[in-house]
């Protein structure tokens, strides 16, 4: 016991006498929360809209205002010349155009159905489906207003049997997404962090030789590695917590769930980002290559996370070696905790799964670093 | 008595390399021993293997007669092993280096104040106590490393090269320090290249390419050589003068030693036969003395004699 609380007490010596690592674990998660938590948006706004209004009546008008007054568009430009439109796609000008055709007015009136007619630049294909939904949104909206205008059509649409679909988004009612985004963040900084700190810690006692020093005392292996996690975990949940902090000051996003739940869910994350940098410090002499397979190491959990890119997107073969991610389940963890406040009991198949892949993770980890000490 | 370090038949390679080869070396309680040899003879592989962080490919290795196969961990609490290179914590003061090891020991609580005491009154180093141990200068480096594997009052204290790379003035003075301990009944293992070193030892053994060439007092040693040496200074720069030199006739071998040169001769060659006869060549000022055989000529002439057998 007192061995291993002395390897502690060097440990966090050495980490705080760098005073870098200050800024390390508390300037780069502020910075990185606040970058990515903005940057990385699935929201879709300001869409760039040109439009052409062919009819320039009272009905073109009130459609086109229900187009400014969504608040995701942005007029880029009236063009009077249809042969230019395509331009304004070509060169960026425009994500959406939109022509109304002549006699759109007439045509409603007389019960006609007039046509409109939308071009879409499909390079994001998430974007355009998203904004083309909008479109869709404020057509529906224009016609129940026509609709109320006049009143012969109204009574007839009375009479008839209508199926209307009125959604209703539970646990993020406006579709936002940082608070979707954001835990996943968190996860991201605890995993780097983490895993780089016990990586690069083992590998620099091999490499200024302090290693071997620490294997002539008669301290037990399993005292050394124990030595070199638990400074390592307080920090994980230390810069979990300053996240969550940052998160709460930074956008307002607060956990609805149990915040002890999250620590402990925290710890078990943990537990396969320590034992990947043992790992990892068990394959490299080097803190340079140490680095790089942090780093690769950290790529693929990141990627295969669902974090960037749905799970659900990905070929079936895929989908099925993310199960082996622990970063996979702690993302999903993280969020329900965060958006619904899910309890434990409906969490047992992903907290299960996290614990299995980083104990066996760990224990793989520190046997083979046993093995590698001798 | 049974020796406190027993090496029997040891050997160790690394992939195809024979490190160690056949090793037999007994080293008797509170000598001071030194592992003579240039790099590459196996002094490391030979010292890791008693320290146990190597493990002896064939051969038996008893310290204070606990096997470095098997009692790893009770040698490891007798024994105070001191690499070559620095590794101590370099972001941690001396001070806490000492009671960071102190603990790993488990040395007693009420223990450790009075052990830095005695280890600051021999290293020196208390008035920097509190400075970084990456921030001392290289004897002082030195001094601590020692200090820490003292901390556990070792009974064998085992030194790979500690003087390399460390300037004259701190080399003297950590002699000064290992025969202080000597004199305290440690017994002392430590391996150097510096030939001047090695007489500072109670016992040597002279290891070359994994094996031990000879062992004993530095003054047997010695006395193996039945060969006259003579020492040859000049006013300039003689070692161009080698090729020449090596032509006389009767001359077993030519050294130079710094701007000296050491000759080999039969005893049976008179010293004015040989003074005459380099008259010829040098054509200058120079003096020739007899001498008495160094360290390093004990193991050339080893080394030689080796080579010339295995030819």
């Amino acid at each position: 016991m007192r061995q291993i609380f002395y390897l502690i007490q060097k440990e966090f010596r050495q980490i705080f006498r760098d005073k870098s690592m200050i800024g390390i674990l508390f300037i780069i998660p502020l910075i990185q929360i606040f970058i990515l938590g903005n940057a990385v948006t699935t929201d879709v706004k300001n869409i760039k809209l040109v439009v052409q209004d062919q009819d320039k009546t009272p009905y073109s008008r009130e459609l086109l205002r229900q187009f400014i007054h969504s608040g995701y568009f942005k007029i880029n430009g009236i063009e009077e010349d249809y042969n230019k439109l395509s331009s304004y796609l070509d060169s960026g000008k425009a994500n959406l155009v939109i022509v109304i055709p002549k006699h759109f007015q007439r045509d409603i009136v007389l019960g006609n159905k007039p046509d409109i007619q939308l071009l879409v630049d499909g390079v994001d294909g998430n974007s355009s489906g998203v904004s083309l939904g909008y479109v869709n949104d404020i057509m529906q909206n224009y016609q129940e207003r026509l609709i109320e205008h006049l009143p012969e059509l109204s009574l007839q649409i009375k009479n008839m049997h209508r199926v209307e679909a009125e959604p209703r988004f539970w646990f993020n009612p406006n579709l936002e997404s940082k608070p979707y985004i954001v835990p996943g963040i968190i996860a991201l900084i605890l995993l780097v962090i983490t895993l780089f700190l016990t990586s690069m810690g083992v590998v620099r006692e091999k490499e200024i030789g302090t290693l071997e020093q620490l294997m002539v005392t008669p301290i037990k292996s399993y005292q050394l590695v124990t030595g070199k996690i638990i400074p390592f975990c307080i920090l994980g949940l230390l810069e979990i917590m300053i996240g969550m902090g940052f998160v709460y000051l930074i956008f307002g996003i607060g956990i609805k769930g149990s915040f002890f739940l999250i620590l402990f869910e925290s710890l078990i994350f943990v537990l396969s980002t320590l034992g990947l940098g043992i790992f990892i410090s068990t394959i490299s002499d080097t803190q340079q290559q140490a680095l790089f397979m942090a780093w690769f190491f950290m790529i693929f959990s990141i990627l295969l996370s669902g974090f960037f890119i749905p799970i659900a997107n990905m070929p079936p073969v895929i989908q099925q070696i993310t199960r082996l991610n622990p970063l996979r389940y702690f993302i999903v963890i993280l969020r329900e905790i965060y958006l619904k406040g899910t309890s434990l009991k409906d969490l047992i198949p992903e907290t299960l799964s996290m614990i299995t892949f980083s104990a066996c993770l760990f224990f793989a980890a520190v046997i083979r670093f046993k093995k590698k000490l001798g | 008595m049974l020796p406190i370090i027993s090496i029997k038949n040891f050997s160790k390679s690394f992939g195809k390399t024979k490190a160690v080869e056949n090793l037999n070396l007994d080293i008797e309680k509170g000598e001071l021993f030194g592992l003579i040899g240039p790099d590459g003879a196996g002094k490391t592989t030979t010292i890791r293997t008693i320290v146990t962080l190597m493990a002896p490919d064939s051969g038996e290795i008893y310290v204070n007669n606990l096997d470095v196969s098997k009692d790893i961990r009770k040698i490891r609490s007798i024994t105070g092993y001191m690499p070559q290179r620095f590794s101590l914590y370099p972001d941690l003061s001396i001070n806490q280096n000492l009671n960071f090891f102190a603990n790993l020991f488990d040395v007693p609580k009420k223990e450790i104040a009075g052990r830095k005491k005695r280890l600051f009154q021999f290293s020196n180093l208390e008035p920097f106590a509190n400075r970084l141990a990456g921030q001392l200068s290289g004897g002082m480096k030195q001094k601590l490393a020692l200090s820490c594997t003292l901390i556990h009052n070792p009974v064998v204290l085992i030194l790979d090269e500690p003087t390399t790379g460390v300037d004259p003035v701190s080399r003297n003075e950590f002699w000064i320090i290992l025969k202080e301990l000597k004199s305290e009944g440690v017994t002392i293992l430590v391996s150097t290249p510096y030939m001047d070193e090695a007489l500072k030892c109670d016992r040597i053994a002279i290891m070359h390419e994994g094996s031990v060439l000879a062992h004993g007092k530095p003054e047997a040693l010695t006395a193996l050589i039945d060969n006259n040496i003579y020492k040859l200074t000049g006013s300039g720069l003689i070692n161009k003068y080698i090729d020449s030199i090596v032509q006389i006739t009767g001359i077993l071998s030519v050294q130079s030693f710094g701007d000296s040169l050491h000759l080999t001769f039969p005893k049976l060659t008179s010293e004015q036969e040989i003074n005459d006869k380099i008259k010829d060549i040098l054509k200058q000022n120079f003096m020739l003395k007899q001498i008495e055989p160094t360290i390093e000529d004990v193991f050339i002439a080893l080394v030689e004699g080796k080579s010339q057998n295995g030819n």
